[in-house]
C-alpha cells in the first residue's frame, strides 16, 4: 500500500482547514503504541504501508516467499450472492463461541515475544476472562459483502475498498464505515427471510451484529488453552498469509482442521478492528471507560500479511486513529447480546 | 478632464456626421483601424497571465483566461472590418485620470493588501495575493471590452482609471472559484454591457442606471441563489475572512473617510450604518440575541456601505435623497438576512443583492425628497445642500457615532455572538432563532474539523429537541465526530440509544474561539483555556482556576 491510498482531508477551506490531516494521520498509529511501548509495532505496521500492494496478484495464489503456510487443499470459500454475500453456509459463517473464561494477555515467561501491553497489570501475565456466548465471523468480511453494503446505501467509502475481487478482505474502511457495515447488515438481517430462523429470532431479542471486542476476538482466536497462536504454540507459520508480500481471498490458507474454532485468517491477511477503545496499557479484565478528552484509538487485532510472525500472535493489541483507512486494515463481525 | 491629447484621426466636430463619404480617400479609415490595438494589447496581456504559474497551476483558469482573449480578439477584429467597411472614425482620447476613480481604487487596493496579508493559509500562502494576477487580467479585460463597446457605439474612447474601481469593487465581494472562473468574465461583461445599454434621463443627462459593479453582483448573486450554485463562489469566505485583518472596521472607517471627504456619501454610509445598527439593538433588545451572528454589522457589509453604495452616478444627489437612499439600505441587508437565511440561502448575498433594486429607484427618491420644503433647521443640519462644509459636519458626526458603537464594543473585539456557550443558554431559554442559530454554527465547525461540534450536532439529530430527529443523519454526523477522533463520537455510533456528551479538546478550541478566523493553532494550551474561559465555556474556567 503506498502512501497515496493513505485517507487524507486535504485543505480546501482557504483558510478554514486549520491542519493537515493527512500528517496528523500518519502520526496517529503512533502514540498508542508508544505508550504501550511498542515502538517495534509500530514501525513494522507503518512500514507495511509502504510495502507491495496488497491486491497487486489479486486472485491468485500468494507470491513465492510468502510464509511456509500449508495451502489449501479444501476449495475456497463460497458466497452467498442472495445473503449479502455473508458465506454459503448454515448460519452465514457465524460461529458459536461457548460462553466460560478463557485465558487472555500474555505471560512473558511463555512467550517472550510478548509486548508489555499484552501483560496483565498486577503481576504482569494472564488473567481470566468470563465471556457469555457469543458468534463470530469464520472469514473476514470481504469486499463482496461490503459492496453489497454501499450499493444498498449509497454510502461515501474510499475508492480503493472495492478494487479488488469480492473474494479479498475489504480493506481502507475507516472504523466508522466498520461500524456502518454491521448497523446496516443488522438491520438487513432483522428483516429478511433469507436470514436462517435462529439467527434472525436472536436479532429480534436483543443480539446485535456488531465488531467484536478484543476479549471476544481474542477468545475466539486462541480458545480456551492460551494458546499463542490460532493454531497451538509453535512459532511457526501455520496456515495463514503472514509476512507475506499481499493480500489473499479470505479463507485461502485453510485452517479449519488447526486453528481455534475452525476461524480462518485470525492471524495475519489483514488487521481487524474492535470495538474496544484502545490504552496503552494492558487490558485487566475490564473495558474502562474511555478518556473523552483524549484522541480516540480503537483496538485492531491479528496482524497483517505484511507483519513478521510475531505480530502475528492472538495476544498482540495494536490501536489505531478511527479515521485511518489503510491497507492493512479490515475488520470481522460477531454477533452478540447487549 | 484637465488635459485631453489625442491620436490617430482628429474627432470630428461635435453635431457632424462621422460618416466618411463614399468617395473619401482610403487614409481615413486606415488610420481610423489603429484604435484596435488598445484592445489588442489586452488580449496579449490576458495571453500572457494565462501561462502564469498561477492560472497553469489550475486548467480552469488558463482556459478562461485565453478564452477571454479570443473573444477580445475576435471583437476587435470585427470592429477593424466593420471600421473599414463603413469608413467610420474612431478614436481614443487619453485623459487626466479622474478623481472619483483613482481615489476610490487606491482605497479598495489598501483595502487588499490590508486583508490580504491577514488572510493567510497554514501553507503560508496568501489567497488575496495569488489572485493579483488574475485582478489585472480582469482589469485587462475590462478595459478590452469597455473601450470595444464605446468604439462600437461612439466616436471616441476615453481612456481613464474608470475599470479599475469596478474590477477592485467585484473582487472586494466575489471571486468564482478556478472551475468557473470563466464566469468572472461574464460578470465583468455584464457590468460593462449594463453601464452601456442601461441608461435614463437624470437631470437632463443620460447617464447609466447601475453601478457596474453592483449591477454584475448583485444579478450573478440573484442567479447563484435562485439556482442553488452559491457554492461556485468564494463570496462567504471572502467575506468572513476579512475579518482576519486586526481591527478591520476602523481601517474600513478610515478609508471610508477618504471617499466622504472628496465625494461626500457621508450621509449615505452613516444612515445606512445607522439603520443597521438600530434595527440591530432592537431586534437584541426584544429577543435577547444578536440579529446578525456573530457582528452587529457584519464586515463585508460595512464595507458595502463605504464602497458598493455610494457612487455618485447612481444614488440620490441630495442630502435627504442619500438619507432615504441610505436607510433603504440598511433596512434592506437587515431583511434581506432573514429571508435568504429562511430559504437556507447564504447570508452572505444580503448586501449584493438589493444595491441594483436601490439604483433602479433612485429616480423615485429624487422625486419624493423633492417635495420635502427646505427649513431653517434642515438648512442648519446641512441637509439642504451638500456642500463641502455641510460635509465636514457630517463626517465629524460619522466619526462620532462610529466611536460611540466602538465604545460600546460593536465594532472590532468581541462580540457576544462569538460565544457558543452563549447561544447553548439562548437555545436552552428557547430565545428567537437560538436553536437555530447553534445548529448552524455547530455544523460550520463541524465542517471545520470540530470533532466535539460533529457530536453536537449528531446529538441534536438524535435527540430532535432543537431539529427533526434523524437518525441517518445523526450517524453520519457521529461518523465523523469519530474521524476527528472524538471519542464520544465513536461511543454514540456503536451505541446510538444513549447519547454520550464530553467537553471540547484542545483541538476543537482552536477551531471554536477563533472569532471570525484568528489563527489559534500554535497559542499556548493555558492561553487557549483562559480564552476558552472568557468565552463563557464553564470547564476552561475550572481548569484555569485548578491551574493557578
Amino acid at each position: 500500500m503506498n502512501r497515496a491510498s493513505y485517507t487524507t482531508r486535504d485543505e480546501t477551506g482557504m483558510g478554514r482547514k486549520p491542519r493537515d490531516r493527512a500528517s496528523m494521520a500518519s502520526d496517529r498509529m503512533i502514540p498508542g503504541l508508544r505508550n504501550s511501548g511498542m515502538m517495534l509495532l509500530s514501525a513494522i505496521v507503518l512500514g507495511s504501508v509502504t510495502a507491495t500492494p496488497g491486491h497487486a496478484q489479486a486472485g491468485g495464489p500468494p507470491a513465492r516467499g510468502a510464509p511456509q503456510a500449508t495451502a489449501r487443499m479444501a476449495p475456497l470459500p463460497t458466497f452467498r450472492a442472495d445473503a449479502w454475500g455473508l458465506p454459503d453456509e448454515p448460519q452465514l459463517g457465524f460461529v458459536e463461541i461457548s460462553g466460560g473464561p478463557f485465558l487472555m494477555g500474555s505471560d512473558p515467561r511463555l512467550d517472550p515475544e510478548s509486548f508489555e501491553n499484552e501483560h496483565w497489570p498486577g503481576d504482569g501475565t494472564m488473567g481470566t476472562v468470563d465471556l457469555p456466548t457469543y458468534y463470530i465471523s469464520r472469514y473476514e468480511v470481504t469486499i463482496g459483502q461490503f459492496r453489497a453494503f454501499v450499493e444498498a446505501t449509497g454510502r461515501t467509502v474510499d475508492p480503493q475498498a472495492l478494487l479488488a475481487p469480492d473474494s479479498y478482505p475489504v480493506i481502507f474502511v475507516s472504523w466508522p464505515d466498520a461500524v456502518a457495515y454491521t448497523r446496516w447488515l443488522e438491520g438487513e438481517m432483522k428483516k429478511s427471510a433469507t436470514t436462517p430462523p435462529a439467527l434472525r429470532e436472536m436479532l429480534n431479542t436483543g443480539w446485535r451484529v456488531t465488531l467484536p471486542t478484543e476479549a471476544e476476538w481474542e477468545k475466539a482466536a486462541r480458545g480456551t488453552d492460551g494458546r499463542i497462536f490460532p493454531w497451538g504454540d509453535e512459532e511457526i507459520a501455520g496456515p495463514a498469509n503472514i509476512a507475506g508480500r499481499s493480500l489473499t481471498p479470505v479463507g485461502y490458507f485453510d485452517c479449519s482442521a488447526v486453528c481455534a474454532n475452525g476461524l480462518e485468517d485470525m492471524s495475519g491477511n489483514v488487521w481487524e478492528w474492535t470495538r474496544t477503545p484502545f490504552s496503552g496499557t494492558g487490558y485487566g479484565g475490564v473495558t474502562t471507560a474511555p478518556d473523552l478528552e483524549a484522541d480516540a484509538l480503537w483496538v485492531m487485532r491479528g496482524g497483517s500479511y505484511a507483519d513478521a510472525l510475531n505480530l502475528n500472535r492472538v495476544a498482540v493489541r495494536g490501536g489505531a486513529d478511527p479515521g485511518a483507512r489503510r491497507g492493512f486494515i479490515g475488520f470481522r463481525l460477531a454477533i452478540t447480546r447487549d | 478632464m484637465t488635459s485631453t491629447r489625442q491620436h490617430g484621426v482628429q474627432p470630428p466636430e461635435r453635431g457632424k456626421a462621422t460618416r466618411a463619404p463614399r468617395n473619401a480617400p482610403p487614409s481615413t479609415p486606415r488610420s481610423s483601424g489603429w484604435v484596435i490595438v488598445f484592445p489588442l494589447i489586452a488580449a496579449v496581456l490576458l495571453f500572457a497571465i494565462s501561462l502564469s504559474d498561477r492560472a497553469r497551476g489550475a486548467g480552469t483558469v488558463a482556459l478562461s483566461l485565453q478564452g477571454a482573449a479570443v473573444a477580445v480578439v475576435a471583437l476587435s477584429l470585427a470592429l477593424l472590418v466593420w471600421l473599414r467597411k463603413t469608413g467610420v472614425t474612431r478614436t481614443i482620447e487619453f485623459t487626466g485620470a479622474r478623481k472619483q476613480h483613482y481615489i476610490q481604487a487606491m482605497v479598495q487596493l489598501s483595502i487588499f493588501l490590508y486583508w490580504g496579508w491577514y488572510w493567510q493559509l497554514t501553507n503560508g500562502t496568501r489567497p488575496v495575493y495569488l489572485m493579483a494576477p488574475l485582478i489585472l487580467a480582469q482589469l485587462a479585460f475590462a478595459y478590452a471590452i469597455d473601450a470595444l463597446v464605446s468604439l462600437w457605439r461612439r466616436e471616441k474612447y476615453v481612456f481613464g482609471f474608470g475599470p479599475f474601481p469596478i474590477i477592485f469593487s467585484i473582487n472586494l465581494f466575489l471571486w468564482f472559484r478556478d472551475d468557473w472562473f470563466y464566469l468572472q468574465f461574464v460578470m465583468i461583461a455584464v457590468g460593462v454591457l449594463g453601464k452601456e445599454f442601461i441608461r435614463w434621463e437624470r437631470e437632463g443627462r443620460k447617464v447609466h442606471i447601475f453601478n457596474p459593479s453592483a449591477f454584475a453582483l448583485g444579478l450573478f448573486s440573484l442567479i447563484l441563489v435562485l439556482t442553488s450554485s452559491t457554492g461556485m463562489t468564494w463570496g462567504p469566505e471572502i467575506a468572513s475572512t476579512l475579518r482576519l485583518a486586526p481591527r478591520i472596521y476602523l481601517y474600513l472607517f478610515l478609508g471610508g473617510l477618504v471617499v466622504m471627504y472628496f465625494f461626500r456619501i457621508t450621509l449615505l454610509t452613516m444612515t445606512a450604518a445607522a439603520t443597521l445598527f438600530g434595527l440591530g439593538a432592537a431586534y437584541y433588545a426584544i429577543t435577547g440575541v444578536p440579529y446578525f451572528l456573530d457582528t452587529e454589522i457584519p464586515t463585508a457589509v460595512f464595507l458595502g456601505l463605504h464602497l458598493l453604495i455610494t457612487d455618485p452616478s447612481t444614488s440620490p444627489r441630495t442630502p435627504p435623497g442619500k438619507i432615504v437612499f441610505g436607510v433603504l439600505y440598511g433596512a434592506s441587508v437587515f431583511g434581506l438576512y432573514t429571508i435568504l437565511g429562511s430559504f437556507g440561502a447564504p447570508t452572505f448575498y444580503d448586501k449584493l443583492l438589493a444595491v441594483p433594486l436601490l439604483n433602479l429607484s433612485v429616480r423615485w427618491i429624487d422625486r419624493m425628497v423633492a417635495g420635502i420644503p427646505v427649513t431653517s433647521i434642515w438648512k442648519k443640519l446641512g441637509l439642504d445642500a451638500l456642500e463641502h462644509r455641510a460635509n465636514l459636519m457630517h463626517m465629524s458626526v460619522w466619526i462620532a457615532f462610529f466611536a460611540g458603537m466602538t465604545l460600546l464594543g460593536k465594532t472590532d473585539g468581541r462580540h457576544t455572538g462569538d460565544s457558543l456557550p452563549f447561544w447553548g443558554e439562548a437555545c436552552s431559554n428557547e430565545l428567537p432563532n437560538a436553536c437555530k442559530r447553534l445548529l448552524l454554527l455547530e455544523t460550520t465547525y463541524c465542517t471545520d474539523n470540530s470533532g466535539w461540534a460533529c457530536n453536537e450536532v449528531g446529538r441534536h439529530y438524535t435527540e430532535g429537541r432543537i431539529t427533526a430527529m434523524n437518525e441517518d443523519r445523526a450517524f453520519g454526523y457521529y461518523s465523523r465526530a469519530c474521524e476527528l477522533r472524538y471519542q464520544a463520537g465513536c461511543l454514540n455510533l456503536l451505541d446510538p440509544g444513549s447519547v454520550t456528551e464530553a467537553n471540547p479538546r484542545a483541538f476543537d478550541l482552536r477551531l471554536l474561539l477563533r472569532e471570525g478566523g484568528l489563527n489559534l493553532l500554535d497559542m499556548p494550551e493555558p492561553q487557549l483555556y483562559t480564552r476558552a474561559c472568557e468565552h463563557g465555556w464553564a470547564f476552561a474556567c475550572n481548569r484555569v482556576a485548578g491551574a493557578l
